[in-house]
């Protein structure tokens, strides 16, 4: 054995007992606090509500009525301040009404915590609102679930108002026997085959908005139990890939500003007021949980801040309905297409690394996989990194919206400025399969010739430190508490983020605030090799004495990959696990096909639902928390043996 | 302007003269996209019916996005339906007042056609399949029985035998001969999505239908066989056909970079004539039902125009920045 041989195994040896160390939590975890009892749990969160709602009152400015949202004016009328200014700009601000189910759901916040207070007259104007405003019901999950809530409880406030009473012409009672068969239904197929806008860090409070209002509001006792459940069910999904108010993992749909930023997501805002998580921010749908008096379960604050011992997560999503080219792997239910997304999630004391298989499972704003990291201070830093293929096509546009093949990509990028650019950040592309076993993850490409932006994109932000590329092929890297090692399989050169300047060139308006400031300093690395892939193996630092010695443990790992005739790679991970993935077939682990057909709704040690169950059950140590959406009933349990 | 019914006897088709005078009306379904920027909403949308001058536009319907097409049933023009994104929107009183009749599992209708003998048969295109009523719009059930793929845009009633429909659908043309209870191809094609069908009111054995990807194509023997027609246009995709309405060898074509072309022989020779037109994206054509000689044609954003002279000189017609989802007339009471 040659002196560098045997230090190779060395390293390997140190590298694999420290890494195993790691895994459990040994060395990154602070000395455990004293737990909280229940009873303070739900104190402190109530303090936070209060606080949330006092800061929204304290933002009113009596004697301007230009400014002011519904959700400002509900909480002026919550706590019977600023009436004059209220009534005033209500009638401003709906002048005319505008927003459809952004519209709607504020509109029936302000009306549920205006009973007692506002006049007569001011509900003569609402009702008039409601009579003549008719609002586009949307083309999301998110839209259509705002929308049916909103006017089921708009509604029941008068149900036994007439056809000529409501915008549809048709009557309360009429109006809330279809509104509650869609929520119901809704909630049977998120609870059967997953939500199909999943794990959005964006758009988790289009739906924690709704079911607060559920939560508070809506006197039909079967609505306002399961709304309470599915709050749970919303804010557990969240829980359990939450790191200190991070929404790690596959996401459904994310903007650029927050996939550079992920600690300021309104998942983050959530993060901070039910986990006590990261700083003071709110949004709408904090500011309507504060107000419904909802109160989390104990437990889910427990499973989204216990870090102490790495896991792995699986959980079983369903994409958006398709109407066009859904595909070999499509399944119906109830007549709509839909296909499945298998995530997997490793959350660590450190980071979180999660992914989907790839493909096309979303449109536009789809994030196929991410990594984030703990980070002290969240405000500026980009603590993430992720890949993709930009795709864009009529195909997907089509796939999901009812508009023309020649018009339909133009109308996206009218909102969604970066979908048909080719340096997004987000997307899907059926051009990509991803594969990964706790640390490590492997991507795969096979773009075909003729494809729009024949590229791959992996994202380097500026709080990756220390980059070295280095001769072996990998680039490493250290991102907060975690050591990055990235190895591609073909060279790709360095682009700045934004690299066409779609976005820095003001495009968007909204959509590009701020992005400048957020991408600076981050750097994208592009191959425009159509046969592609990478390695991604991330550790925490305090696995190693230092960086060499990861850098050399990384090195010694076996590697063998191709690109012809279709890309594929064996690789054996820190953990020392032998992973082989070949595009366009199963990923094994150890000689053993990943079975994607056992994959559940939800599979971790702190969450439990199989397919169609219509329940999940929620684990910390001996307390249990079972949702059975099937019967209507949340219980929670103790079990001798956890 | 007379039109015709069909009375049926005993199994039998005959036609009669309906007495009743109707007003043909001219309509458009819009979405002002052109200013649609960091948004996805349009600043407009709606139906919009024509008045008694060229380009002159007035809102039929509730101020609501997503409105594809209106029909009205032609037994008793004052029920009108809306295809729309949010489902299906009935006026009983000619326009006077809206109910949404549709539920939460209907939506993003395309068109809509109701049986012109029995008024409560109703049959709705969508993206999602065929809905029927059998209650003049009251309930709605799918019916998509044999259907390959259920996405479809156009659906017509045969009206020497409305027990018979066709159907345009993502996979081609299906007839359906039980007033829509199963379904049988009659084109079928996995690579051609049927866009838009219309049948010749001067020959009733006269088809048209566009595509998305395969161009046009004619049936001259009321829709057995189908052959492709304009082959320079074989691989666009055609958002808009049109027959006259008196004279059967008059027909037009619109399509994406397409422009407008036009044929004066039945579909054999095909004259290009988008030279005018301040867009080769053509969204719509139609004659007009009150100036047969006028025929319409709506580019992406760029207005919507009309020509007296078949197509050699274009004349605007408003509509600046619409998106046009459909170009068509429908009877009204005078």
């Amino acid at each position: 054995m040659s002196p560098d041989t045997a230090l190779v195994r060395f390293h390997i040896l140190t590298g694999l007992m420290c890494w195993g160390m790691a895994c459990l939590g040994a060395f990154a975890s602070p000395p455990p606090a004293a737990p909280m009892s229940d009873a303070e749990f739900a104190r402190l969160y109530r303090e936070r509500c209060e606080y949330l709602i006092d800061q929204t009152v304290a933002s009113t400015d009596p004697d301007d009525l230009t400014k002011g949202s519904s959700f400002t004016i509900a909480a002026n009328l919550h706590r019977r301040t600023n009436l004059e200014w209220a009534s005033k700009r209500l009638r401003l601000a709906n002048d005319p009404p505008s927003g459809a189910m952004f519209w709607m759901h504020p509109m029936v916040l302000l009306m549920e915590t205006g009973k007692g207070v506002l006049s007569d007259d001011d509900w003569g104007f609402i009702r008039e609102l409601w009579r003549t405003y008719f609002p586009y019901r949307g083309d999301t999950e998110n839209h259509w679930v705002m929308y049916y809530v909103s006017l089921y409880l708009a509604a029941e406030m008068f149900p036994y108002a007439g056809p000529e009473a409501w915008y549809n012409g048709k009557s309360s009672q009429e109006i809330m026997a279809d509104a509650k068969a869609f929520i119901l239904d809704w909630m049977r197929i998120t609870t059967s085959y997953g939500q199909g806008e999943y794990d959005s860090p964006n758009y988790i409070e289009e739906y924690t908005r709704p079911m607060a209002l559920l939560v508070g509001w809506a006197q039909d006792p079967e609505l306002r139990l399961k709304g309470k459940m599915m709050m749970d069910y919303i804010l557990l999904d969240y829980a359990v890939e939450n790191l200190e108010g991070l929404y790690g993992g596959a996401h459904s749909r994310l903007y650029p500003r927050y996939l550079l930023q992920p600690g300021m997501t309104q998942a983050a805002g959530h993060g901070w007021l039910l986990f006590n998580q990261g700083e003071y921010r709110s949004n709408g749908g904090t500011l309507m949980i504060a107000l419904s008096g909802y109160t989390p379960p104990p437990i889910l604050f427990r499973i989204a801040t216990d870090r102490d011992k790495a896991y792995v997560h699986r959980e079983l999503k369903r994409t958006r309905w398709r109407f066009r080219h859904a595909g070999p792997d499509a399944f119906e239910v109830d007549g709509k297409s839909t296909i499945p997304v298998y995530k997997y999630s490793y959350v660590h004391p450190d980071y979180i690394l999660g992914s989907s298989q790839g493909g096309l499972l979303q449109p536009i704003q789809q994030q196929t996989w991410s990594l984030v990291w703990r980070e002290k201070d969240l405000e500026g830093k980009t603590n993430t990194m992720f890949g993709l293929q930009p795709y864009s096509s009529p195909i997907e546009g089509t796939m999901y919206f009812p508009s023309d093949w020649d018009t339909v990509t133009d109308l996206i990028a009218r909102s969604k400025v970066d979908y048909d650019s080719p340096d997004k950040l987000e997307g899907g592309s059926p051009y990509e399969q991803v594969f990964q076993h706790q640390s490590s993850l492997i991507a795969l490409y096979d773009i075909p010739e003729g494809t729009r932006f024949p590229l791959i994109s992996t994202l380097f932000s500026r709080d990756i430190k220390q980059r070295i590329e280095d001769h072996s092929g990998w680039i490493f890297g250290q991102g907060g508490p975690l050591y990055i090692a990235y190895r591609p399989f073909a060279p790709g050169e360095w682009k700045p983020v934004d690299w066409t300047g779609l976005l820095q060139g003001g495009a968007g308006g909204w959509f590009s605030t701020g992005f400048k400031e957020l991408s600076e300093g981050s750097q994208c690395l592009v191959s425009r090799s159509l046969k592609n892939g990478y390695i991604l193996q991330v550790a925490p630092i305090s696995a190693f004495d230092s960086y060499t010695e990861f850098q050399d443990t990384i090195r010694s790992l076996p590697i063998d990959f191709s690109l012809e005739p279709t890309p594929s790679v064996q690789f054996t991970g820190l953990d020392g696990l032998v992973l082989t993935a070949r595009y366009g077939s199963p990923p094994t682990v150890a000689g053993k096909p990943v079975d994607y057909s056992k994959w559940e709704l939800f599979d971790g040690p702190f969450a439990q639902a199989d397919r169609k169950s219509q329940t999940l059950e929620m684990i910390y140590g001996q307390q249990r928390y079972f949702l059975d959406f099937k019967n209507g009933s949340a219980k929670t349990s103790i079990v001798t043996e956890p | 302007m007379t039109r015709w019914l069909i009375i049926l006897l005993g199994g039998l088709s005959a036609v009669a003269v309906l007495s009743a005078e109707l007003e043909q009306r001219l309509f458009v379904a819009f979405a002002m996209t052109k200013a649609q920027q960091a948004s996805s909403l349009p600043t407009d949308s709606g139906v919009f019916l024509q008045g008694h001058e060229a380009g002159q536009w007035s809102r039929v319907g509730p101020v609501i996005q997503a409105m594809n097409s209106i029909t009205a049933d032609p037994s008793n023009p004052s029920t009108l339906y809306i295809a729309c994104g949010n489902g299906i929107v009935r006026s009983k009183d000619g326009g006077d007042s809206w109910r949404m009749v549709t539920g939460w599992r209907e939506s993003d209708f395309t068109k809509i056609a109701v049986d012109p003998v029995n008024g409560d048969n109703v049959y709705a295109a969508s993206v999602w399949g065929l809905s029927v009523s059998r209650d003049g719009g009251e309930s709605w059930n799918p019916s998509n029985l044999g259907l390959e793929e259920k996405y479809c845009r156009s659906v017509i009633i045969d009206e020497r035998n409305p027990k018979r429909l066709l159907l345009g659908t993502g996979a081609g043309i299906y007839e359906s001969r039980n007033q829509g209870r199963s379904w049988n191809p009659i084109r079928k094609s996995s690579r051609s999505n049927i866009l838009r069908l219309s049948r010749s009111e001067a020959d009733s054995d006269l088809w048209i239908a566009g595509t998305e990807g395969e161009g046009a194509f004619l049936s001259r023997n009321d829709g057995r066989t189908w052959n492709p027609v304009a082959v320079k246009l074989k691989d666009r995709n055609l958002y808009g056909v049109a027959l006259h309405a008196s004279d059967a060898r008059r027909m037009a074509l619109g399509g994406w970079e397409s422009g407008v072309w036009v044929s004066e022989d039945g579909g054999e020779i095909w004259i290009d004539r988008g030279a005018g037109l301040p867009s080769p994206n053509v969204t719509a054509v139609t004659f007009d039902p009150n100036v047969p000689d006028r025929l319409w044609v709506s580019t992406f954003e760029e207005g919507t125009y009309y020509s007296d002279d078949n197509g050699k000189i274009w004349v605007d017609g408003n509509l600046y920045g619409a998106y046009v989802l459909d170009l068509d007339s429908i009877p009204i009471n005078q």
